[in-house]
């Protein structure tokens, strides 16, 4: 197996120096090191989309991504997305949608959302689908999330 | 998931990655997107012992050039790079439609043309387009360079002319402009799904009627082929809807599809008919 690798990127802002597995995927960086668990694992093959986080602006699977990969990476997971006590306005508008129901899925699809709203910030209903293709829910039949992202992008 | 730690170089330059093939290695593969290769170790699809080649930090594959003559994409640029490029899609519609239905957004986002056509499924999306294109890829490794025509790249499904260490660099395609380019798609959904049959044509048209019309198919065969005799019926014809008609009949016939899990031989063949009627048609329209 490979030598440790000292590695610099940042999570959510702040930055971190430590040496890792290479072959370590970043879900793992997350969960197991960092404990931030906010960032689920679903499937573990890029099909669900539970561990989408923000890599350099961009949604992707963590699930997919390796530490050898992440040199000077900027990462943002579900929990670098408030402001201290604050919500961010779509977390908040997924509420008030109720837009979560088991909410397993939940981190990840609001991250989709976030990646689809910097790049496109009034999409229309077709584009929010097609942003949360990557997302898999399995409670809530994706209308009322769909309206969550609809109002989120409304009241920005 | 519980994922098996594995053996990984992170590759500083083309020069660190010559150096390293000079010495040997056990079982290289390149790690680009990472999308299917991460899939595929953690599926146990890959045998140890293995080297995992991290060339995703290589920033000299990550451009797109665009030339008198030719455009050059980097090997490293991704799906989701080329689908929102706006003058790659004003030479190469099919190319930027085909990219544009990989996988998902955050699939798109890691995933590169290189990985797309160094892992030569039959039913890579970003590879038909290439082909009406006339696409070319540059390969290089310690002893030298050489420049492959894509319909020479590929042997079988998931074979390749390529050697364990040599890199694609670049994919180079004519700066041509055509008049029409499309590329449709038949999966199980519209995202994260397999292309059970896809198309990609483009064509020129001259004092109205068809010159030059490339049809490409994937998923059909071990690797994606042209449909020579189509084109070559559509050549110097209109567009009317007898041609289409008959254009469709010919390239079910020109066909040779296999059944597996994903689809049966027959229904692939009606549905190379089916989406032909339909790219003409649509060109038909927008003409």
């Amino acid at each position: 197996m490979s030598d440790l690798i000292n590695l610099n990127f940042t999570v959510n802002g702040e930055k971190k120096h430590i040496k890792l597995d290479p072959s370590m995927t970043l879900l793992e960086i997350l969960r197991n090191i960092l404990k931030l668990t906010g960032t689920k694992e679903g499937c573990g093959k890029g099909e669900c989309g539970s561990c989408t986080v923000l890599l350099n602006g961009k949604a992707v699977n963590a699930c997919l991504v390796i530490a050898s990969q992440l040199e000077e990476a900027e990462i943002i997971t579900i929990e670098g997305l408030g402001k201290g006590e604050e919500i961010h306005p779509i977390q908040k508008a997924f509420i008030e949608e109720g837009a979560v129901q088991c909410g397993f899925c939940i981190p990840g699809m609001i991250m989709s959302a976030k990646a689809l709203l910097d790049e496109n910030p009034h999409p229309s209903e077709e584009e929010i689908k097609w942003g949360i293709s990557g997302n898999l829910c399995r409670c809530t039949g994706y209308s009322k999330i769909v309206s969550a992202i609809e109002k989120a992008a409304k009241e920005r | 998931m519980r994922v098996r730690r594995f053996s990984v170089i992170r590759i500083r330059s083309l020069e660190h990655l010559f150096d390293l093939a000079e010495k040997g290695m056990t079982n290289p593969y390149f790690l680009a997107g990472g999308t299917d290769l991460l899939i595929k170790i953690k599926d146990d699809l890959l045998i140890p012992p293995f080297t995992v080649l991290d060339i995703s930090g290589l920033q000299e594959l990550r451009s797109i050039h665009f030339e008198q003559d030719y455009v050059r994409i980097g090997s490293l640029v991704t799906h989701g790079e080329i689908e929102k490029h706006p003058e790659l899609r004003l030479l190469f519609p099919s190319l930027t439609d085909a990219c544009h239905g990989v996988g998902s957004p955050q699939i798109r986002n890691r995933a590169t043309i290189g990985g797309n056509i160094g892992n030569a499924s039959p039913a890579a999306d970003s590879i038909p387009p290439l082909y009406v294109y006339g696409a070319e890829l540059h390969l290089v490794n310690s002893k030298g360079e050489r420049w492959v025509k894509i319909e020479d790249f590929f042997t079988g499904p998931g074979k390749t002319i390529r050697n364990p260490v040599e890199i694609i660099k670049e994919i180079r395609i004519p700066a041509e402009k055509r008049d029409y380019g499309t590329y449709l798609r038949l999966g199980q959904r519209k995202a994260l799904a397999i292309s059970k049959i896809s198309l990609a044509l483009a064509g020129k048209k001259k004092n109205g009627s068809m010159e030059d019309v490339k049809i490409a198919l994937g998923a059909v065969g071990p690797t994606v082929i042209m449909a020579v005799e189509t084109s070559l019926y559509l050549r110097g014809k209109e567009l009317s809807s007898e041609v289409i008609k008959e254009a469709g009949n010919i390239i079910e016939k020109e066909a040779e599809p296999i059944t597996d899990l994903r689809s049966s031989k027959e229904y692939r063949k009606k549905m190379c008919s089916t989406l032909l009627v339909k790219a003409l048609t649509n060109w038909k329209q927008v003409a």
